[in-house]
């Protein structure tokens, strides 16, 4: 009898991952490593009723990863397991392909159907979806980018947008059409979603306003916000489409909007504290020099000098 | 330090223009000041910000010369406190700043509702010229 010991079961949990079914994993392991073998023997040694067999055999085939030898009665044998995983990854490839094509079959049939008018849904505008984890936040997040046709305002830290560097979603933000509005702490040039984005869409948050919150707003009708985010495992955020939220998150973004700064304009906390400080005040003393040449040149100036009672 | 002429002043620019200038350099306020009088027109100063908004808020004035980067109440808060009250498109404001700031963020400046800008520093018969261009408008 064919015994599972624990690599042959984590083989199997591996197989799983490519769209087999226990039993497949376990029949394909078997052909793989015993051989050439018949229904009934691979239905004895496995313990899987008969008529089980034949049908895993059957799905094993139509997938290509086994097959079977003339004769009576017919022998199945396993394809290599380098070659059998090449062919479940190309399977499911051209599953995808496949049903990223049917979607707009889908959509053309769909629209097709008459709405039905009569009771309109009051809660149509108010639809809230909880997000739990990176990867469903992530979906999400890339979906609001690419619907979005007019605007797209985001509020977040620094940590925030290290949170999804190198995805889809940052290369997503530069590409947009719509108009790109960021609020960040302290932005660093030298990051790469900061690194090509004009500085016109980017404002630098004030301390005071650097709380643990972060939102996403897409053409003023639906809004993502993080309700959870310090660590990437427990990252919860909820999507809505309430006008209340967009409308209150909307109001906010443009308060502190309004309040910043762009990254490239000097306050004067820069101008103290930087180079500006020195740029700034060449271009004061150089403007101060041309309105006194220019009074010297076409005007009899002088300075007055204190104590002359001229 | 203080300007004195002993010419008479320039005639070239017959309508008088009342001008305020928002900026906290003191020098610059006190020579445009002169600049402009000697050109026929009527100068106000503040030195800040608070100051000149509240300027603005009591008088009419044909062009305001708003300095960006002041201490405390700077450019942007005179600007965002006009714009709360609706006053900041009745106004001609042309900011006049040293500042590094993009195109893109003295337009957006503009399309809020400030006249024109001006960057330091500029030829001064320009900017006599910008001011009449904005007044005149």
């Amino acid at each position: 009898m064919f015994a599972l010991d624990n690599p042959i079961n984590e083989l199997n949990r591996l197989l799983i991952k490519y769209d087999l079914t226990p039993n497949q994993a376990k029949v394909y392991l078997y052909l793989s490593k015993i051989g050439i073998k018949t229904a009934s023997e691979i239905s004895k040694s496995l313990k899987i009723p008969r008529t089980e067999t034949y049908h895993l055999l059957s799905t094993l085939q139509q997938k290509g990863i086994i097959f079977s030898v003339f004769g009576k009665p017919t022998k199945f044998n396993a394809v290599g397991i380098d070659e059998s995983i090449a062919i479940l990854v190309n399977n499911e490839k051209n599953r995808i392909n496949e049903l990223e094509t049917g979607k707009t079959d889908i959509v053309k049939l769909w629209k097709t159907i008459p709405k039905y008018i009569g009771s309109k849904d009051k809660s149509e505008d108010n639809k809230f979806q909880t997000l739990q984890g990176r990867n469903s936040i992530l979906v999400k997040l890339e979906q609001l980018v690419k619907d979005s046709t007019e605007n797209i305002l985001v509020l977040g830290t620094e940590s925030d947008f290290k949170r999804f560097y190198h995805t889809n979603f940052i290369d997503l933000l530069k590409k947009t059409k719509s108009e790109l509005k960021i609020l960040t702490d302290s932005p660093n040039k030298s990051l790469h979603v900061f690194e090509e984005l004009s500085h016109k869409y980017i404002k630098k948050l004030d301390d005071k306003n650097r709380e643990d919150f972060c939102f996403i707003i897409k053409d003023d009708n639906e809004v993502l916000f993080f309700i959870s985010n310090s660590e990437v495992k427990d990252m919860t955020a909820i999507w809505t489409d309430s006008k209340t939220f967009v409308t209150t998150l909307r109001s906010l973004f443009s308060l502190i909007w309004k309040k910043a700064h762009n990254l490239d304009e000097t306050d004067l906390e820069s101008l103290l504290g930087s180079d500006m400080t020195y740029e700034h005040r060449l271009r004061e003393i150089e403007q101060e020099k041309m309105i006194l040449n220019h009074l010297q040149k076409h005007f009899k100036l002088s300075e007055k000098i204190p104590g002359d009672k001229k | 330090m203080k300007f004195r002429t002993n010419i008479e002043k320039n005639d070239k620019d017959s309508k008088e223009l009342n001008v305020l200038i928002i900026d906290d350099n003191e020098q610059i306020t006190k020579m445009l000041t002169t600049f402009l009088e000697l050109n026929n027109h009527k100068c106000i100063v503040a030195n800040d910000g608070k100051q000149g908004l509240a300027l603005i808020q009591e008088n009419h004035y044909d062009v305001i010369l708003l300095d960006l980067a002041m201490p405390e109440f700077d450019g942007y808060a005179v600007i965002e406190s006009l714009e709360s009250k609706g006053m900041l498109k009745n106004n001609k404001i042309i900011v006049f700043t040293a500042s590094t700031i993009t195109q893109e963020g003295l337009d957006e400046l503009v399309n809020r509702g400030v006249s024109s800008y001006i960057l330091k520093p500029i030829d001064i018969d320009l900017l006599l010229s910008k001011i009449i261009q904005s007044a005149t408008s």
